[in-house]
Order: C-alpha cells, then structure tokens, then sequence
C-alpha cells in the first residue's frame, strides 16, 4: 500500500487562540478591560463579584460572563446587583470557557456602555490555563481555606496569573494556614504575580482591590 | 478533563488537511504533546480513538509523541491512498 504522509505542523490551540484576538480587538475598540477571574470550586468568585457590583456599579458600568457548569446560580446572584449585562455560559458540563464563546456573549453586551468586564469562569484550576479568552489578564482567586501548596500543584494556573487575590481573609484567625507560605509558593511559580489580601465578608481589602479596577478602567481609556 | 475538546480540534485539523473523500483513509494522525500542555495524555488518546474511527474518518490511529515544554499541535498525517507501491 501507499502511504503519504502530509506535513502539518499546527498548534491545536491556534482556532482558539484566533478567536481569543478578536475578542482582544473588540475590548480594546471599546477601551474596555476585561478579567478573567479563576480558582478552585468555592473560592469565593461570585461573593467577590456580587460585592464589587454592589460597590463599584455605582461608579463603573460592569458586565459580567458567568460560566457555570450545570445551573444559571452564579448569574442569578450577580443579576442582583445589576440589571443586565450578566451572560451565563452554561457549560453543560465542560470544564472550562473558550474564546468563543466569550465572543458569543459578548455580542449580547453594550460594549458602548461598559467600563469593565468580569468573566467568571468555571471553578477548576487546571483546565482554564490552557484557554486564552481574550482577557486582559487572569486572575487566580486563592482561598485561605485552601492548603498552602496550590500554586505548586496547580503551576498552570498561577503562572498564567498576572494577579492573586487572597480571599476569606477574615477566617485567617480560625486556620493553620500559613501566608508567608502561600505567597513564597505562589512567587516561586511565578515570580511577577502581585497580591490582593481580602474578605468580601468583612470588606477588608478591597478598597485597593477596587482602585486598582478603577485604575485599569482609567488605563484602557487612555490606551 | 478538557481532553474531549482537545480531540474535537485535533480532528478538525486533520479535517482541514485532507479532501473530504479521502477522510476514510486517513491511517494516522500525529501529534506532539509537550509535558507542560496540560493535557493527560491518556485521556487524549482515548479520545482520539473514538473520534478517529468514527465518521467522518475510518479507522485512523493517534501516535502522540511525548515532548517537553507546552507544546501541543497535530504533527503529520498519514493517508493510504489505497495504490500498490511503485
């Protein structure tokens, strides 16, 4: 038999990744940033966005791409606090968002009419690494309840971090979790990461949380 | 856990490589899969199996070719084309 074999040398990624440039050139036509929030199940991504909306939405025009596995749960808490611009991607059981389907969603948004937007993805730290949406930076959400050794057993994710947000700081006083630690091991995977320290509980900590929102916002409309 | 996504791309390379008609007669598809990519290879393999003996393909065979760093792309493609050898 004759076998011929045909050269292709194509990056799997690359579909994804051209769709993650339209959904950057889109944002970036609008002067909008846009987050990707990421970190494990029950880290606390819908209390920190549920609390910015209520603090920020005043002052910025936020809109949110909630992507939940099965239910529409995170997106019917944030609709809460603002009366539209939430998309809910239910993945249907995929473990991570794609560029696509952020651009689907944000075909639903006012661009026009928005400051900043939050893409929540689903709840898993290794699978949305590997996907590029577009996004102006990720942002890993590190729980104090969680161990000290995230970062070294999920490096992916935090090296594809360019910010850390530590949450349930206010639980700090009740567990054996060790900060110097947490931040040591999340510096040695990736030496660029900075930190948030907070509590959308008690509120500590975010007032630089929001001023750096606000200073990216400032940030895009100059760009 | 991704991996069935991974797959579904991989074939869509594959796909856009060869004519249609000649799909049946892909043997082989190729790829590199770096120890960084986060993929668990395994899975992709199992995946690829499936896929790749399903319609449109016959009956092709992922080889995947372990590598270091975060790569992650289809390689080669080997097509029988049915004729005796020259």
């Amino acid at each position: 038999m004759a076998v011929r074999t045909i050269e292709v040398r194509e990056r799997v990624m690359a579909r994804n990744d051209e769709l993650a440039a339209d959904v950057r050139r889109l944002l970036a036509e609008h002067r909008v940033p846009a987050f990707n929030l990421v970190s494990s199940p029950g880290s606390g991504k819908t209390l920190l966005l549920e609390r910015t909306l209520q603090e920020l939405g005043g002052r910025l025009r936020i809109a949110v791409i909630t992507g939940d596995v099965q239910t529409q749960n995170d997106a019917d808490r944030l609709s809460r606090y603002t009366d539209r611009l939430v998309q809910a991607v239910v993945t249907g059981g995929a473990c991570h968002l794609d560029a696509r389907q952020i651009l689907t969603a944000l075909e639903e948004v006012d661009l026009a009419n928005t400051d900043l937007v939050f893409i929540e993805n689903v709840g898993n730290l290794v699978c949305p690494a590997s996907w590029d949406l577009g996004e102006a930076a990720k942002i890993v959400l590190f729980s104090t309840t969680e161990g000290e050794d995230k970062p070294a057993k999920y490096p992916k994710m935090f090296q594809q971090s360019s910010y850390a947000v530590f949450t349930k700081m206010d639980l700090l006083p009740h567990l054996t979790f060790e900060m110097e630690k947490a931040k040591a091991q999340a510096l040695e995977v990736n030496p660029d990461l900075s930190f948030f320290f907070t509590s959308a509980r008690t509120g500590d900590g975010l007032d630089e949380w929001y001023a750096f929102l606000e200073g990216q916002v400032a940030e895009a409309r100059r760009a | 856990m991704h991996e069935m996504s991974i797959a579904m791309e991989v074939c869509s390379i594959a796909e856009a490589h060869v004519p249609p008609e000649q799909l049946t007669s892909v043997v082989e598809v190729g790829l590199e899969v770096g120890d960084q990519a986060g993929v668990e290879v395994d899975s992709l393999e199992f995946c690829l199996e499936v896929l790749l003996t399903s319609p449109p393909f016959g009956n092709a065979k992922p080889v995947i070719e372990r590598v270091t760093g975060d790569v992650l792309r289809v390689s080669y493609l080997e097509v029988d084309d049915g004729r005796p050898d020259d």
